[in-house]
């Protein structure tokens, strides 16, 4: 499909894409309640209305620690697996539409962005790169050492 | 299916289910009129429906089953345990009957004579002992045969609810309809938002203040939406008792079968569960049982020889833990045998000889659970059918359960599952440490010590902890160590940390130390995403009244991870101790202080809500008697000295009849004590209701029904002075944050009757003056105030940026207001 909605996102500089039928809503973060021994990854959780969600910065999810990205105030609420998350994210860009059908890149687009990739997809504002949410929301622990070794 | 056919179904089998209990303590009895009358009255009402249907076998043998028990009944004929034996069987057939008219299928004839021919074999036996010496062996085979049906019947329930075609609700209700649990998911869930809505609404309410005419509605709101909380909760719930009233005649009839005595503990019969999951758990259950009283449990001989009671004991508990339940069957048998366990998992290839050498304890008798693994030697009638431990925790993590064993050697073995609840709302406590809050299931709450100096004995045995709470050492986790946070920075209130008791489902206690105890209430239990699951301190999270969100502990796995859950249960090794102590539990106990005149004196502990640690500056002793602001309420309190105090911090006793709260202000607050001694009325002084021995020592037990009578009043919110502002823009919108800041509430309209009532007034000087000159000068505190910056000579007015003078003014003049009191 050509005309399918996104929401574009920057997470670690890179402009990324989110379905928009994945995204329930972008809301502005409240006070996060931290999880204290939870993995690094998982920010704490934080209330929308009667719901609690689960945040997470996806900088951390996708391996990248210790640079000082800026972030955005909003964050998207997505669901997986039954739960809902809120993505903490560099900044929320925009909402365009697919030009193309997700593809691969030659070469690859590294060993953290392809564990969440399932593509590159052209948008009206340009390349960005189509995340696999369930990956995503899966953390840089599991998911990541499965491909090292199955690499 | 004819709907009046599938009523009487639904209604017998409500009616067997309910009477399995009945019978065995019937037949531990036979005396027992009570039981009696209740098996009387089953099978009369079966033959009586059966007159509706054409079921004349069925008819038949409830006939001869109430024949038997009516002689009974009427004195003419005692029951034995023949007679016991032969009703059962009957009663097992008619259950086997009722099965196969709801499958509609035909029951294979023949068998119904010789089950009534046992009733009046048993007659004769009775009544003429010498000529039917070996009519009771019949009888006896008989029965025998009738009692493999549970087990027969058990197995083939099993086998139908795994095909849908064929599932059965046991425990349907007489008037039913059928709705899919999706819609009733649906309306749970808008229910338990609607809860959180109404705690979210209930804290905005409390921060706008007292307003009558909402207040009342809502009290109205949060009465119905719990009483449609509670009904739709029980649409899908069931108490878990409708699963344990099976068992005792299971247990009796497997033991009877394999020569075992063995008694059995049904514990926390009130948790409630799913349905749906009450029927995936019991064959889990059964099997484990099953296997218990084959395997675990030794022959009356066997434990004799190994100083044991001749009698078995099984003990099941079930506790709710968040959004699981926890059922935990333990038996005091043999245990299991780890060698063995571990040769025979090698033998079948489930772990390498060089795995099994480096395994733990633990893990090496978990292997049980791996598919191909049986440990029985002989595979007997009972257990060892096939199915094995491996289908027992597939089944259960099917449905997002979990099962554990552990054992020692010759004292037992537990056996813990864990099942999830689709939704639940649980009464939760919420604690504090390092300024995060977090929640605990009430249910695993025993109760809360402030931990002060010398009550608690806190000791340190190498890493652990350990306090000494009615005599007993029970181990102590710091929640900031388990949860990796720094204590909160108020050192004074985090070196007496106050001490949450903790009992789990296994029967053991241990204390969670935290900073602060912030209340408790209903807490709507949502789940948590896997990854913060997997932590392993979390059964879920929740939403304060505040909309905060809050962690909810999962304290079973905490004492697991921390090796507090005692390997062989206690608690079966300790059913006399247990004896002993709630027959001590039956002392009147009361809260021992010392009060401010340095006498010991107690207070019945029912009456101790908590104990609260107020500022000296929240009591306020100016009006008549003295009260305090605790949580924002006024309330009275007593015992403080006549002379002040210097002491910056005040312990209280809060007490409550139900109605009224009072504190009790008390020097040092000792310890909850059992009142063994006699208590000694003293009538010459009202407040004291007896004086009595602790410890050798003489304390005077208050007096609380005088105390109440005398102090007694219902809590009234705090208000903040009101203030009257003049007219005008500038007035609301530029001087009225300063008032408000300085402490007061501005009053509504400065002309209306309740500027008559505040507090303060501010004015401008020439409106005063006009005022005073038509005689109609406000009375009160007024603050004048000038619009020049330079006062006039003598003048008592302040110029109106003067932001300093007015802050102190509206400083002097509420604390005016507070010594002049209340104006009557």
């Amino acid at each position: 499909m050509t005309n399918d909605l996104l929401v574009i996102v920057q997470i670690a500089g890179r402009r990324c894409a989110l379905g928009a039928n994945d995204v329930r809503s972008v809301i502005e973060i409240g006070a996060i309640t931290p999880i204290p021994r939870s993995p690094a990854w998982i920010t704490g959780i934080t209330a929308l209305r009667s719901q609690a969600l689960t945040v997470i910065d996806c900088r951390m999810a996708l391996g990248f620690t210790g640079i000082g990205w800026p972030t955005d105030l909003r964050a998207a609420v997505v669901s997986g697996g039954g739960h809902a998350y809120a993505l903490l994210v560099d900044a929320i860009e925009d909402i365009t539409t697919a030009t193309g059908a997700p593809g691969q890149v030659p070469g690859g687009f590294g060993a953290e962005w392809s564990r969440i990739a399932s593509g590159m997809v052209e948008t009206m504002i340009g390349p960005a790169l189509l995340i696999d949410l369930a990956a995503l929301l899966a953390g840089p622990d599991t998911a990541g050492g499965e491909i090292e070794a199955a690499a | 299916m004819d709907d009046l056919l599938a009523d009487f179904i639904a209604e017998t089998r409500e009616m067997l289910e309910a009477s399995g209990g009945e019978i065995v303590a019937w037949e531990a009895d036979p005396a027992d009129r009570a039981r009696l009358d209740a098996i009387f009255r089953f099978v009369h009402t079966v033959k009586g429906n059966c007159g509706f249907f054409d079921f004349p076998r069925l008819a038949s043998l409830s006939h001869a089953a109430e024949d038997a028990l009516a002689d009974c009944r009427a004195g003419r004929r005692d029951p034995d345990r023949a007679l016991v034996s032969a009703v059962l069987a009957i009663i097992d057939r008619i259950a086997q009957m009722i099965d196969a008219i709801e499958a509609d299928e035909t029951f294979p004839e023949g068998g119904d004579e010789s089950l009534i021919d046992a009733l009046n074999v048993s007659r004769e036996t009775s009544g003429d002992d010498g000529s039917g010496a070996a009519a009771p062996g019949g009888a006896q085979d008989e029965a025998r045969a009738a009692l493999h049906a549970p087990a027969a019947a058990l197995l083939e329930r099993g086998e139908g609810s795994a095909s849908p075609a064929r599932r059965t609700d046991p425990a349907a209700a007489q008037r039913t309809i059928r709705l899919p649990v999706e819609l009733l998911d649906r309306v749970m869930s808008g229910v338990s938002d609607m809860v959180l809505a109404r705690n979210d609404l209930a804290h905005r309410l409390r921060q706008a203040g007292n307003q009558p005419t909402i207040d009342g509605p809502f009290e109205r709101l949060t009465t119905i939406l719990s009483d449609v909380r509670d009904a739709i909760t029980r649409m899908r719930m069931q108490r878990i008792e409708t699963l344990f009233a099976a068992l005792p005649r299971l247990v009796r009839d497997l033991s009877a079968e394999l020569g075992k005595q063995v008694m059995i503990d049904l514990d926390g019969g009130d948790v409630e569960l799913d349905r749906e999951m009450i029927e995936t758990i019991r064959d889990p259950l059964t099997h484990i049982i099953r296997n218990a009283i084959d395997h675990g449990i030794e022959a009356p001989s066997v434990r004799l020889a190994a100083r044991k009671r001749e009698i078995g004991l099984l003990a099941i508990a079930a506790r709710q833990s968040g959004n699981t339940i926890l059922i935990v069957i333990s038996d005091d048998g043999r245990g299991l045998d780890e060698g063995r366990i571990g040769d025979k998992a090698v033998a079948c290839g489930l772990v390498s000889a060089a795995e099994r050498a480096s395994m733990g304890r633990e893990k090496t008798l978990n292997l049980i659970f791996e598919p191909g693994f049986s440990t029985a030697e002989t595979v007997s009638n009972v257990s060892g059918r096939g199915v094995g431990l491996d289908v027992v925790r597939q089944n259960l993590e099917r449905v997002g359960g979990s099962i554990k064993v552990s054992s020692q050697p010759g004292q037992g073995t537990v056996f813990t599952l864990q099942i999830p609840l689709t939704l639940s709302i649980i009464a939760g406590l919420t604690v504090e440490v390092g300024g995060q809050r977090f929640a605990v299931p009430q249910s695993y709450v025993e109760e809360i010590v402030q931990a002060e100096a010398g009550a608690l004995d806190l000791v340190e045995v190498g890493a652990s902890a350990l306090v000494t709470f009615r005599g007993r050492r029970v181990p102590c986790l710091m929640l900031a160590d388990v949860l990796g946070i720094a204590q909160g920075g108020h050192a004074p209130e985090a070196s007496a940390p106050v001490l949450v008791l903790l009992r789990l489902a296994s029967g053991d206690l241990f204390a969670l130390a935290v900073e602060r105890i912030h209340g408790h209430g209903d807490l709507v239990v949502k789940p948590l995403a896997p990854a913060v699951m997997r932590c392993g301190l979390y059964a879920g999270s929740t939403l304060l009244d505040d909309g905060q969100p809050v962690l909810l502990l999962d304290v079973a796995n905490i004492a697991a991870q921390h090796e507090l859950v005692g390997d062989a249960r206690a608690r079966a090794l300790h059913a006399l101790d247990e004896e002993t102590a709630r027959r001590s539990e039956t002392l009147p106990r009361a809260m021992l202080f010392t009060d401010f005149s340095g006498r010991r004196a107690a207070v019945r502990l029912e009456l101790v809500q908590r104990i609260e640690t107020a500022p000296a500056s929240a009591i306020d002793r100016s009006a008549g008697r003295p009260r305090v602001v605790i949580d924002a309420m006024i309330l009275p309190l007593v015992g403080l000295p006549d002379t002040p105090f210097d002491d910056a911090r005040v312990r209280l006793l809060r007490l409550s009849d139900g109605a009224c709260d009072l504190l009790y202000a008390v020097r040092e607050v000792e310890d909850a004590v059992e009142l063994a001694d006699v208590l000694q009325p003293v009538p010459e002084d009202p407040l004291v209701e007896a004086m009595t021995l602790v410890d050798g020592r003489p304390v005077s037990l208050v007096d609380a029904h005088a105390l109440f009578a005398r102090f007694g009043e219902p809590p009234v919110p705090a208000t903040r002075p009101l203030c009257a502002l003049p007219e005008g823009e500038w007035a609301r919108t530029i001087l009225g944050p300063l008032v408000t800041a300085a402490g007061y509430d501005i009053a509504l309209s400065p002309l209306a009757a309740d500027a008559g009532s505040a507090r303060v007034q501010i004015v401008f000087e020439d409106v005063f003056e006009v005022a005073e000159t038509l005689g109609r000068a406000p009375l009160g505190q007024v603050i004048r105030l000038r619009d020049q910056p330079d006062a006039p000579p003598g003048s008592t007015t302040i110029y109106r940026y003067d932001r300093e003078a007015l802050v102190a003014a509206l400083t002097a003049a509420r604390r005016g207001a507070a010594t002049t009191g209340e104006p009557a």
